[in-house]
């Protein structure tokens, strides 16, 4: 080859690493804005009257006479809306049969339309569940049941090599020459006051609890049973993990026995995820019977065996990172070598084994795999510190795969999905920062 | 603890210590020293116990069951009465995804470990080593958030046009280099300075307007590609390739700095260019940490169960043709999450068994390819320390 080709190679050879480089970095972006972007929606929004009457009722949260006279006011707009509809009702009582029939089903659309963006209609008996009392709370939900109203969605079928296609037809056509035919005009002009849209600071989502299986209200419970999880993973990981740090680094001779520990230890850092919440199952809930079924306790066990591997890991190299000056220093002093592990190395590593705890504890956090067996529920009022022996909890990482894929209006609650997904990201994440900024202070620290 | 007491005393009265102290001493060493070494040989004892614990339930489902129609069979109908377990299209959706993950993974994750130890310099490695412990530390139920409420419909409603774009973005420079490559291969031997040059520009030409016909050729096909669900075996593979990513780079850039500097410099002298180095010294030399780095990493995407449960559309179904990733798969562990709710109220049963059995698969794999990549690692550990 020639000296100019070989040096194109070299050249697009570097490309390629730092190519490769930017799309892990991009992947990131690509995945963690729309997170972001979506998730900071759950909590700043544009909120209607809906939403500050849920609030007042569910949460006794909000100013009475202020929201009453709002209500006033967009009921004064309301009740045009409800008149329209009495009057085609009476309308349609004198209809022609066939006639009848086919408005009937129509209307009972612009109904169900009408209901999803108002709450229940006047006449309307009172709703069992608290999705159906009050109309749309979020002014972007909204607009888009406003479009549900003001057109039909219909599929065309007409060539059958492609996909259906989604077309529109507007309603207003349907009603051509019935009174109704005013409503939709109405509806479209006057949105914003009938909703009276207002933008919304809802620091409640952190810190309420779920109503009617998250359609409202915030992710309190699944913060809290994350936040036990993880923190009763790590009260049983941590001490063990530096204990056996402690034996690897200081006291261990190398021998069969020491590397099959070792060999143990990888092993266990390789189970895959699943495998462990199995393990849960029938070993912690199935044989030791720590609780009747999944809890806390249960979950909380499982997931300190799956970051045991971590901790020991990141003590010990904590621990060979001391400079071997300190140990030397301790025992010319006459210490024991317990002495100085205790009182010299051990508290030299403390950075270093805290920061590979974070990691743990991040990872406990955000693991899902191994609680859905042994301490995840998909409903569930936060529990007490008493509880944690014995009912399970819901959770964060849980939660999330539950909301997304099992619920059963998975895609009108995707605002609270996408809260649920920045709240876990975002606690992983800072912990993993601060762990990244303690360990560059510690290098700092020990080049001096 | 005892040892601590002792230590205490021997500061007090340095000199003096009886014969009896010193045997209590010596007693409390040894209780302290062997109470480590039972915290540290816990962890052994939990790897114990899982594979007990496992097989313990997997192993009545093989007694009712037997081996035959587990591994052969892709017929998965476990609530059916009598059942059907089959799990071969399972293990091979398992096997797809993990492939696929790979296939995007690994050349992207060596690249990258290459550049991050011998290509950028220290002050930007500073800052690409957050980014991928950030990527390895997203949980992986973001990731499968991800890949089911945004890949997935974008994959569904734009699929050719991205298959299409990324056809054209990572693979032209690739056609590129091959072309100028080869003109200047086949040009290599002709001597007469002023012929070759008139035979490279006419190759360079010739070979440019082949390789625009075949990238534009297969664009088109791929932008007439419908696909019919987003939630398939390409969505996953993709979305598990970024979790292999992290270990695949941090691991195989560890072995890549094992390999010492006196080797690159010996390359250097003989006159290489840098790629050169790496692609024929440095990459043979640290070949066997960076098949342990691969190793683990694919590990990670067999292992992984919330992405693939939630964006593999759970299927069990083997693909029609077999190499075709836009249809759903099926995967192990999605399997064991998602019966497993179901299956636990029938305990004793075939249905509860067949998942402890998927397991088992799934640990012995993991178990063996682990002991594989730490034998690999320790191996070129010892040749490169004794050369």
């Amino acid at each position: 080859m020639n000296i100019g080709t070989r040096k194109i190679l070299d050249r697009s050879f570097t490309a390629v690493g730092i190519g490769s480089i930017i799309v892990m970095a991009v992947a990131l972006m690509i995945v963690v804005v729309p997170i972001i972007t979506n998730g900071i929606g759950a909590v700043f929004f544009t909120g209607t009257v809906e939403h500050r009457k849920m609030l007042f009722s569910e949460f006794k949260r909000g100013d009475s006479e202020k929201l009453s006279s709002e209500v006033a006011s967009s009921d004064r707009y309301r009740a045009k809306v409800y008149g329209m509809l009495t009057d085609f009702e009476a309308e349609l009582e004198t209809m022609a049969p066939e006639k009848k029939v086919e408005y009937k089903a129509k209307y009972a659309e612009v109904r169900a339309a009408l209901q999803a963006l108002f709450g229940p209609l006047p006449g309307d008996p009172e709703p069992m569940l608290t999705r159906f009392k009050y109309g749309q709370t979020r002014w972007e939900k909204a607009e888009e049941k406003l479009h549900d109203l003001l057109y039909e969605t219909k599929w065309d079928n007409s060539n059958p090599d492609v996909m259906a296609k989604e077309y529109f037809v507007s309603r207003a056509i349907g009603f051509q020459g019935t009174s109704l035919v005013k409503l939709f005009p109405y509806v479209k002009d006057n949105m914003e006051k009938l909703l009276l849209p207002e933008f919304t600071f809802y620091w409640g989502f952190i810190t309420d609890s779920s109503v009617d299986s998250h359609f409202f209200g915030g992710i309190w419970p699944e913060i809290q049973g994350t936040f036990f999880l993880a923190v009763g993973a790590m009260l049983f990981a941590f001490p063990l993990g530096v204990v056996a740090a402690v034996y690897f680094t200081e006291y261990a001779r190398p021998g069969f026995l020491n590397s099959m520990l070792r060999s143990a230890n990888s092993t266990l850092a390789g189970v895959p995820s699943i495998v462990f919440g199995m393990f849960g199952l029938a070993f912690f809930i199935n044989t030791l019977k720590v609780s009747e079924s999944k809890s806390v306790i249960a979950g909380a066990l499982t997931l300190a065996i799956m970051i045991l591997p971590t901790i020991i890991r990141a003590a010990e190299e904590a621990i060979l990172a001391v400079p071997k000056t300190y140990r030397e220093a301790s025992l010319s002093l006459g210490s024991s070598k317990w002495n100085t592990i205790a009182t010299v190395i051990l508290p030299a590593a403390l950075p270093g084994i805290i920061t590979g705890g974070i990691i743990s504890l991040g990872r406990a956090a955000g693991e899902t795999a191994p609680i859905i067996f042994t301490a995840a529920v998909s409903v569930g009022s936060a529990i007490g510190l008493a509880d944690v022996l014995t009912s399970p909890t819901p959770a964060l990482s849980w939660n999330i795969y539950n909301l997304a894929s099992e619920h059963e209006a998975a895609a009108q609650i995707r605002h609270v999905q996408y809260g649920m997904v920045l709240a876990l990201v975002s606690i992983v994440l800072m912990l993993n920062l601060s762990a990244i900024v303690l360990r560059a202070r510690i290098s700092k620290k020990l080049k001096g | 603890m005892a040892g601590e007491s002792g230590g205490e005393c021997n500061r007090t009265n340095a000199f003096v210590v009886s014969a009896r102290k010193r045997t209590m001493q010596k007693v409390a060493k040894k209780a302290g020293e062997s109470m480590l070494f039972a915290v540290a040989s816990f962890v052994a004892v939990i790897v114990l116990f899982i594979f007990y614990f496992v097989a313990r339930d997997a192993f009545p489902f093989f007694q009712i069951r037997g081996f035959t129609e587990f591994f052969t069979s892709s017929n998965w109908y476990p609530a059916d009465d009598p059942g059907e377990f089959g799990a071969l299209a399972i293990i091979y959706g398992s096997l797809m995804v993990t492939l696929g993950s790979a296939l995007i993974a690994v050349p992207m994750g060596v690249a990258a470990a290459i550049c991050l130890s011998d290509i950028l310099p220290f002050s930007i490695r500073q800052y690409a080593k957050p980014v991928i412990e950030m990527l390895a530390a997203i949980p992986s139920v973001a990731f499968g958030f991800f890949a089911l409420v945004v890949l997935a419909p974008l994959l569904q409603n734009n699929g050719g046009p991205m298959l299409m774009w990324a056809w054209w973005i990572l693979v032209s420079p690739f056609v590129l280099l091959a072309v100028i490559v080869l003109s200047d291969l086949l040009t290599a031997k002709i001597i007469e300075p002023k012929r070759r040059q008139q035979m490279h520009i006419f190759l360079l030409i010739l070979f440019s307007f082949l390789s625009i016909f075949l990238l534009f050729k297969v664009g088109t096909v791929l932008y007439g590609i419908q696909i019919l669900t987003g939630t398939n075996a390409l969505n996953v593979s993709i979305i598990l390739s970024f979790m292999a990513l992290p270990t695949i780079v941090s691991v195989s850039e560890d072995a890549l700095q094992a390999v010492g500097r006196d080797i690159r410099e010996g390359s250097y002298a003989l006159g290489a260019t840098r790629a050169e180095t790496i692609l024929k010294t440095v990459l043979p030399a640290g070949s066997s940490g960076i098949l342990a780095a691969v190793i683990l990493g694919i590990m990670r995407a067999l292992g992984e169960t919330m992405v693939v449960w939630m964006a593999s559309g759970n299927s069990s179904q083997i693909p029609e043709p077999w190499f075709n990733y836009l249809q759903s798969i099926r995967t192990l562990t999605a399997t064991i999450a998602g019966d497993m709710g179901e299956a636990d109220q029938v305990t004793g049963s075939a249905r509860f068994h067949v998942l402890f059995a998927m397991g088992l698969l799934l640990l012995i794999i993991s178990f063996v390819s682990n002991l594989i990549s730490e034998r690999i690692v320790v191996r070129q550990r010892k040749i490169l320390s004794g050369q």
